[in-house]
């Protein structure tokens, strides 16, 4: 029994080693290894063996934390940054460079304007053409099987996440001919998008949410996918939707994609707000704040709004008022800044003390003549003041300072 | 002086060197390893008693005991299944993050980027699995054997008690496997609990409580994510360690293996009364009498071997061939992973883990309507059924009144009626888990395969969004 029992435990343990052997196997001979050895061996060729040793080995990948991204396409795609290689076959091959300077691989990673598997370091599930991955390349590959013209139109829809609010974005031209539809035939007679529009319709906010479970695919011809429903339904509404009350715009098939790829960009992707096109990071004056600055700028005062100074200062007999009034009323500037620093208004400004010292060096630098016009209207500013006064019949014309 | 303290510390060192004679100090190498090829029969024993591995065996053990065909391993395969589990699950604990943003995307990692991530992933998920159903196993091959009864009347057995430690044992490991499909959060773990708890919250008045207690809420979100992360990583395993060494301990309490009793029933019938021998109490701290000890005369020398090194070697055969098979399953079955867990979007059919899959379908046979009256299935097939089956297999061992000579032994005449009722119960469980598995399609109504299109087909309609196809 023990003899039997020894030789069972020896084959097993051969049996095992085996395995492990396969285990090893599995994990060091993935496709990435060999586009990587490929890569190298033709930049040895056109750049020599300097240039390949540096380049990097092992998965590569591209982390957008603020995307919440990882893209390991670089670890196949390793010339995308490389100067040299724009014919090179793929994986090989440059990437066009106009659009990355504008969208930095490591702010905007691949997948987000390509789509595909990120995670992924196998062709099949980068590419995204497998089950349980929902959003493939956009490329030849798709396109071809939809009919689109244009291989790099699907793309648009990526890009529309962030340039949703744009009315027309260079090189998106699908896009931007569905954003002309949508204003031409006035969707929003019947549809709210964006906050806006009509009840008659759906709301279109987030079209692109809808899960394909949600379509009714009973009447369509051809593929099954919610990209074929919805431009089968633009071209003609009552024929996947026999109920539907839309009218039949008599799209042209390109028309039609170009929609489709528009309503199916609306999604709920979470994006932070300085990536959003057109979403202003800051606080927008009210238009009663923007009415009084124009206001301002066209009267006498206007050199005070101009250079800033009515930030803290008003010049109320000028017709400046500052918000803020952090610095004195300069209307009797000619008077207080005697009582104040002992010394002349003209002095005073061409050789500033304390705050204004700081503020004129560093904030507001005037020029010699700038200075010279500004004290010749405070001069102004105090006459005005002074009729003022009279003119209103007070009883103690007599200035005085604060 | 000089000499004086020389002497002394002559003296001390000796004295040393007696002390650690005495004591038999072995280096700790020593204390991890034994030889598998003994010299001496106390060699042997000292591979068992004074290791610190094996200390727990007895110094030896009948042939019975050890063949294949009685046990068949089952309870040792299911403990190194075990230890594989808490081995790879030790490690994937550094790599996976119990957090509803991140736990998906490091399940994508361990698949795609991290060394052996793959590896560690399915051999964990094939084991599980094969825990399951060998733990399953391990239960119908103790009733079929009539293995959860006592024999001889020897103080401290209490095959019943292991029966039901048993039976806590299969409930732990069918809820460690259920907290543990959650963690991956995607669709398949998502609309799995969602089914499993589902079926809970059936049961009258603490139904949606115990459910929500379950889900620390009323949906499956963070909360849910993190009790079933800490059961599974830490409370479950250790409530499974603690009863796995108890059931041990009892092993050796009951004196063995039932299939050991038979020679004592052949001792009986050969010759001699029991002989009323001595009895020891030890010290008076534990009541009764020792084991073995009122006996009868057996020569218990009889078909006995040292523990070392033939069961050892066995239980090193079954540890390999264990670890050989869930590897080779591990390389061959592709652990799956699903979209991300998606509320608003639910999959057709939705479907519990396999294991649970005949629950379901008891759940769905049992809904009917009569008259208008909807019967609730989910009451009378998720939890009045299993409940009933779970009392009765605790209840069991108490009801059996079949001789003391059929136990230990395979389908015995005795045991006829019990084993084909037993059968019956198991056969149906197993019909129902095939019909839930291969045989629901959409919405519940089964599925003719091969009719236009194959269940495959079926179940990638739920998958592809936007752009894909259908
Ligand atoms: C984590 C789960 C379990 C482990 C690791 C385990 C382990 C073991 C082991 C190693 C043995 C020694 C004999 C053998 O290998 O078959 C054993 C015996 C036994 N097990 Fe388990 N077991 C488990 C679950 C169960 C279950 C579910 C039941 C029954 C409901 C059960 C009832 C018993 C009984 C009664 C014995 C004594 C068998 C005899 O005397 O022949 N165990 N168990």
């Amino acid at each position: 029994m023990f003899s039997k029992d020894a030789i069972k435990l020896y084959v097993l343990g051969l049996s095992l080693l085996v395995l492990t052997a396969f285990v090893f196997f599995r994990e060091n001979t993935t496709d990435w290894r060999d586009y990587q050895a490929e890569f190298r061996d033709l930049v040895t060729e056109k750049f020599g063996a300097e240039r390949a040793e540096q380049i990097p080995t092992g998965v590569q990948q591209i982390w957008v934390k603020d995307l919440d991204r990882v893209d390991r396409c670089v670890t196949c795609h390793q010339a995308v940054e490389w100067k040299g290689l724009e014919t090179a076959p793929n994986p090989y091959r440059t990437h066009p460079k106009g659009i990355l300077e504008k969208h930095p691989l490591t702010a905007y990673g691949c997948t987000s304007c390509h789509g595909g598997q990120g995670f992924s370091t196998t062709l099949p599930d980068a590419h995204g053409n497998v089950e349980h991955w929902e959003e493939p390349v956009l490329g030849q590959e798709v396109s071809e099987a939809y009919l689109i013209k244009n291989s790099k139109a699907l793309m648009e829809m990526n890009c529309n996440a962030c340039h949703r609010y744009d009315r027309e974005t260079k090189g998106m031209d699908y896009i931007n001919t569905a954003k002309n539809l949508v204003e031409e035939k006035d969707c929003r007679a019947c549809h709210t998008i964006n906050g806006r529009g009509g009840i008659i319709g759906p709301d279109l906010t987030f079209e692109g949410e809808k899960p394909t479970e949600q379509f009714d695919y009973g009447r369509l011809t051809g593929r099954h996918a919610v990209f074929a429903w919805q431009v089968a339904h633009f071209q003609n509404p009552k024929m996947v939707s026999p109920d539907s009350i839309m009218p039949n715009f008599g799209f042209s098939s390109q028309d039609a994609q170009a929609l489709a790829l528009l309503v199916m960009s609306w999604r709920k992707e979470q994006i932070p707000a300085h990536y959003i096109s057109g979403v202003q990071l800051r606080d927008v004056p009210t238009p009663e704040e923007i009415a009084r600055e124009k206001e301002m700028l066209e009267g006498d005062g206007a050199f005070f709004v101009q250079n800033k100074c009515f930030v803290c200062h008003s010049v109320s007999s000028l017709g400046v008022n500052s918000a803020a009034k952090i610095g004195p009323d300069l209307s009797d500037a000619v008077v207080d800044v005697q009582n104040r620093f002992g010394r002349t208004l003209d002095d005073f400004l061409m050789e500033p003390t304390g705050t204004m010292s700081v503020v004129l060096a560093t904030q507001i630098p005037l020029t010699t003549e700038q200075r010279h016009q500004a004290i010749a209207l405070l001069k102004v500013a105090y006459q005005r003041k002074l009729e003022q006064q009279i003119k209103s019949a007070s009883p103690s014309p007599t200035p005085t300072g604060k | 002086m000089a000499t004086e303290e020389i002497g002394e510390t002559k003296a001390s060192s000796s004295l040393l060197t007696a002390m650690r004679e005495k004591l038999a100090l072995k280096p700790m190498w020593e204390k991890l390893t034994w030889t598998w090829k003994p010299e001496t029969k106390r060699e042997a024993g000292d591979a068992i008693v004074r290791n610190f591995l094996l200390h727990w065996f007895p110094a030896k053990v009948s042939l019975e005991s050890l063949s294949w065909g009685y046990s068949f391993w089952l309870g040792t395969i299911s403990a190194v299944l075990f230890l594989i589990l808490t081995i790879t699950g030790g490690i994937l604990m550094f790599l996976y993050v119990p957090s509803v943003e991140r736990a998906y995307l490091s399940v994508k990692d361990l698949e795609f980027s991290t060394s052996y991530g793959w590896f560690l992933r399915g051999l964990h998920r094939i084991s599980a699995h094969l825990m399951v159903a060998v733990v399953f196993l391990h239960m119908v091959r103790v009733f079929l054997t009539g293995a959860f009864k006592n024999g001889r009347k020897a103080v401290g057995q209490n095959r019943p008690l292991n029966w039901i430690v048993g039976v806590a044992l299969l409930l732990i490991t069918l809820l460690l496997s259920f907290t543990g499909y959650l963690l991956p959060w995607d669709q398949l773990a998502y609309w799995a609990i969602t089914v499993g708890t589902n079926i809970a919250s059936s049961a009258p008045v603490f139904g949606d409580p115990t459910r929500f207690i379950l889900l620390g809420g009323t949906t499956i979100e963070q909360a849910t994510l993190i009790r079933f992360y800490v059961l599974h990583c830490f409370l479950l395993p250790l409530a499974t360690f603690g009863l796995v060494s108890y059931h041990m301990w009892r092993v050796r309490k009951d004196g063995g293996l039932a299939c050991t009793e038979k020679r004592y029933e052949e001792a009986k019938k050969q010759e001699q009364p029991a002989i009323a021998s001595k009895t020891y109490s030890l010290l008076g701290i534990t009541g009764g009498s020792a084991v073995d000890v009122q006996n009868v005369m057996i020569d218990d020398e009889k078909d006995k071997v040292p523990s070392s090194p033939y069961m050892t070697v066995r239980l090193a055969v079954v540890t390999l061939a264990t670890l050989f098979i869930s590897i080779l399953l591990t390389l061959l079955v592709r652990a799956p992973l699903e979209e991300a867990a998606n509320p608003a979007v639910t999959p057709n059919p939705a479907k519990a883990p396999w294991y649970f899959l005949w629950l379901q379908e008891l759940v769905t046979i049992t809904t009917f309507t009569v008259g208008g009256i909807t019967i609730n299935g989910a009451l009378i097939g998720g939890i009045i059924l299993p409940g009933v089956l779970v009392a009765a297999a605790v209840l069991w061992p108490y009801f059996d009144k079949s001789p003391v000579s059929s136990i230990g032994k395979w389908l015995p005449k005795e045991r006829k009626w019990q084993n084909r009722i037993f059968l019956f119960i198991v056969a149906a469980i197993l019909i129902l888990t095939f019909i839930g598995t291969y045989m629901r399609g959409h919405s519940g109504r089964s599925i003719c395969r091969g009719r236009n299109g194959n269940r495959r087909r079926e179940n990638s309609d739920r998958a592809r969004r936007a752009i894909r196809d259908v």
